[in-house]
């Protein structure tokens, strides 16, 4: 990427080199190496472009880790096991084909399902005692959430009526939620 | 036989061994079928040698046909295996025990906040459109993008008005319709009966929107002209049954203003005046037709056979008004549908016995025009036979022609009255004890697709409620229990009203060791608030005396039901004691051996200022003897005295004779007998 053509002529542009090598350049394999290190020489000189780091920072080891602390924190199931765990103590939050070989759509997946996430947290604030597990069967897009019986159940149905209505006209496709309610948020252990 | 078998074989082998060979080469890949696969394939030389000659012999081969299944084939062989579950709530519901409704009232709340809920979202879809354009779905689903409220073209033309008619804004469509009048524009005569059409359906004002929030309108208000007292409910739909013809609306003045109105504005008025309780002026309308030479069509002449039985007063002549109309149908050659023999029925129910003697020649002439009767015209039929309150004639035949006819089969609704059938039928299987009928009724719910027809959830309730009642009745209790564990709660929460029949059923039935059970359920149905359920259940538990473990179950329950009694945390009385469940509920105790309880429940009749009687004192004396405890049974004759009962003297012989007594105790007990003496 760095050694594109832009950035090549780039230089030549910036007018700071000589046209001489604007010609040679295409002659010989010495030539092209030279040229290369000529180019990031100039690079990383301050005249120059600064560098852009084109991804998040991806910090692996921290991901949904919740890390053991004083012993007073509950943690549920979900929290506890790292994910190299899953697939085998713990399952998949998110089903769906996308990921199969000759499957496509996984990225619009990912998106759905982000939105969907936050839309649940916001709906039933406060009510979710676990992650959202989200399955897709064929057109079906099934929410399963399992609730603190903070609300109602008659408030309970009037956010389920809302939830399926909007999210249905919103991904054109028919939203079901499957809820199942606890007393309190089931704790696993306490870190 | 081996001997000609080998030479057949080797005789076969050697005649296809290129056949032989070319198998043995596929099977030497796959070790471990080769044996397998030589045996089969020689067996199966075998045998299509011996099959040869019979193949060479011209043999037709029927191919059969190419079966085509619809889209929906394996979900429907799927659903088929499964039945109900009988311990699931309904299908709107979460399956969650928090969130599953367990009283009728229960049940209204969750699936109306459900369905608010769905209308709150639509809100939002519909006043911001602009998020919900994006279209995943291929191939497109209509009913999943937001809807257009506002009108498009603003422009005054026809298109505009045409636009206005499908989107059903009534107002807006008179608004513009007059409006292209006054620019001078003529209108198509098309386009004002469609407007004529609109008016008259919805009565000159505009549908409930059930998105938008209610609004006062001044106009919707004097139109309803009904009691106050109706208003309280629901006054959505309301609106529009009570609303009434007015004398001088829009659709009377658009059709004055057409110069030539044609067959199809003259029967969109009529409708429009029948619908909203015009009948006379529909009539009058009726005769400008005739006297303008046009001919009537199918929808008017059922129109006015309904408005029939309102002109007139006398049966003879809502009879020959309906046969009038018929006849002019016949001359006009006009064919008569499903809704006009419907409508003649349903005429003949306000007939009398005219109704009686002419339904089934009615019937008859209209089976011959191939009109198939639908479960309307059932339910019409019935209910001119079996008016409801009068006396049953022996007319149990009816009902049981009918059933023969309509069982087994599925029936497509085709009349709104279709839904009138189950309960129509119900009650007069109820008011006719007739069980095997109603047994019959109930399976005709199963079949096919009739369970739509059983109505909304009003008329379900009303449907299971008789059918309960008449099970209650007629059936022993063994059987009852079975459809009571099949159908509650289900499909029916029944009410305070059914539930005493059901113990009336378990008394008859000698069962009343259930009634623990059936409390639980009373109290998870919430009718534990019914005195007259809760005093019923108690009586029923004191009356006689049962063995030893059902006494002590009837314990727990009536200690239970103490606690419904006592005052709430908030203050709140839910029942008040009465003298006869306060004793009721002691004797109960008192016959499980609960002498503690039953001396804490002694004590409730002075708190709340009611007399026990005297049988239930002797009672009480009977097991304060078997415990022996003295004091107990002189404070016993106190409470007695203090209650100033006739039978106070006797208590305290009983007492004085059976006891052993302290002197002070003694003392005590001459006083109040002279002071009992004394007051006689």
């Amino acid at each position: 990427m760095v050694f594109s053509a832009d950035a090549i002529t780039a230089p030549c542009a910036a007018g700071g080199s000589n046209a001489l090598f604007c010609k040679n350049m295409a002659t010989s394999l010495v030539r092209k190496t030279k040229l290369l290190s000529m180019v990031s020489s100039q690079l990383n000189s301050a005249a120059c472009f600064r560098n852009i780091h084109c991804t998040a920072a991806c910090l692996k080891n921290r991901a949904a880790r919740i890390r053991v602390a004083k012993g007073d924190k509950p943690v549920t199931y979900e929290q506890a096991y790292h994910p190299h765990h899953i697939g085998h103590r713990k399952g998949w939050l998110s089903q769906h084909t996308s990921n199969l070989q000759g499957e496509d759509g996984a990225a619009e997946r990912v998106v759905e399902d982000v939105f969907i996430r936050r839309f649940m947290y916001g709906t039933f604030h406060g009510c979710l005692a676990d992650e959202v597990v989200i399955k897709r069967r064929g057109n079906l897009l099934l929410i399963c959430a399992v609730m603190i019986q903070k609300l109602l159940p008659s408030k309970f149905y009037f956010l389920i009526g809302y939830t399926e209505e909007l999210l249905s006209h919103f991904y054109k496709c028919p939203v079901k939620i499957e809820m199942q309610t606890v007393e309190e948020k089931v704790v696993y252990k306490y870190l | 036989m081996a001997s000609s078998c080998s030479q057949a074989l080797r005789h076969h082998v050697c005649k296809s061994s290129r056949l032989l060979r070319v198998h043995l080469q596929k099977s030497w890949t796959n070790r471990s079928f080769e044996g397998a696969v030589c045996v089969s394939s020689s067996f199966a030389l075998n045998s299509a040698a011996d099959q040869q000659p019979a193949v060479s012999s011209p043999e037709e081969i029927v191919i059969p046909k190419k079966k085509t299944w619809s889209k929906e084939a394996v979900l429907q062989a799927l659903a088929s295996t499964v039945k109900r579950d009988p311990t699931a709530s309904d299908y709107r519901f979460q399956d969650d025990p928090y969130l599953t409704p367990k009283t009728s009232s229960e049940f209204k709340l969750f699936s109306l906040s459900q369905e608010s809920g769905r209308n709150a979202a639509k809100y939002f879809i519909n006043t911001y459109p602009k998020y919900f354009q994006k279209d995943y779905a291929q191939p497109h689903i209509p009913c999943l993008m937001p809807d257009t409220l506002e009108a498009q073209i603003e422009e005054v033309s026809e298109a505009a008005l045409i636009e206005r008619i499908g989107m059903r804004k009534v107002k807006a469509a008179v608004d513009l319709y007059d409006q292209l009048l006054q620019a001078g524009t003529s209108v198509s005569l098309d386009v004002t009966n469609q407007l004529l059409d609109l008016i008259c359906f919805y009565g000159d004002h505009d549908p409930a929107q059930e998105n938008v929030p209610e609004q006062r309108n001044e106009e919707t208000e004097d139109v309803q002209d009904e009691p106050q007292a109706k208003k309280g409910r629901a006054a959505k739909a309301s609106d529009l049954l009570k609303a009434t013809w007015k004398e001088k609306n829009n659709a009377e003045r658009i059709f004055a203003l057409l110069s030539e109105p044609n067959k199809h504005s003259y029967s969109a008025l009529i409708r429009g005046m029948v619908k909203y309780g015009a009948y006379s002026k529909a009539f009058s309308t009726y005769t400008d037709l005739l006297n303008s030479r046009l001919k009537a069509d199918m929808h008017m002449f059922n129109a006015l056979i309904t408005a029939a039985p309102e002109v007139k007063e006398k049966y003879n002549e809502k009879w020959e008004l309906i046969v009038d109309l018929l006849k002019q149908m016949a001359e006009q050659k006009v064919r008569p549908n499903l809704l006009t023999l419907n409508a003649v029925l349903k005429a003949l129910r306000r007939c009398g016995t005219v109704g009686k003697s002419q339904a089934f020649p009615v019937i008859s002439e209209m089976k011959a025009l191939s009109i198939d009767l639908s479960l309307a015209s059932y339910t019409h039929l019935l209910a001119i036979f079996y008016k409801p309150g009068a006396p049953i004639q022996g007319q149990t035949d009816i009902l049981q022609e009918v059933m023969n006819e309509v069982s087994g089969k599925s029936f497509t609704p085709q009349d709104p009255d279709d839904a009138q059938f189950f309960i129509t039928a119900m009650r007069i299987c109820l008011d006719t004890k007739d069980m095997e009928q109603a047994y019959r009724v109930h399976e005709l719910l199963g079949v096919g697709e009739n369970w739509r027809l059983l109505g909304n959830d009003f008329q379900q309730n009303i449907y299971y409620a008789r059918f309960f009642s008449l099970l209650c009745m007629m059936e022993n209790i063994d059987v009852m229990l079975k459809w009571y564990r099949d159908l509650v709660p289900s499909v029916y929460y029944p009410s305070s009203n059914v539930m005493r029949d059901l113990l009336q059923a378990l008394d008859t039935d000698n069962r009343l060791d259930l009634i623990p059970q059936i409390w639980k359920d009373i109290k998870q149905l919430g009718h534990a608030n019914r005195q007259n359920l809760v005093e019923e259940l108690l009586t029923l538990m004191a009356r006689e005396k049962h063995n030893q473990e059902v006494q002590e179950s009837f314990a727990e329950c009536a200690l239970d039901i103490k606690k419904i009694y006592d005052t709430g945390d908030r203050g709140k009385v839910l029942l008040n004691w009465t003298a006869g469940s306060l004793s009721d509920l002691i004797s109960v105790l008192l016959a499980a051996h609960r002498r503690q309880d039953a001396w804490d429940m002694l004590k409730l009749f002075k708190t709340h200022n009611r007399v026990p009687s005297e049988e239930l004192l002797n009672k009480f004396l009977m097991c304060v003897k078997e415990g022996g405890e003295v004091n107990q049974a002189v404070e016993l004759v106190q409470i007695s005295a203090g209650f100033c009962l006739p039978g106070t003297p006797k208590l305290i012989q009983r007492v004085q004779q059976e006891f052993e007594l302290t002197e002070q105790q003694r003392k005590m007990l001459s006083d109040l007998e002279i002071q009992s003496f004394n007051s006689e």
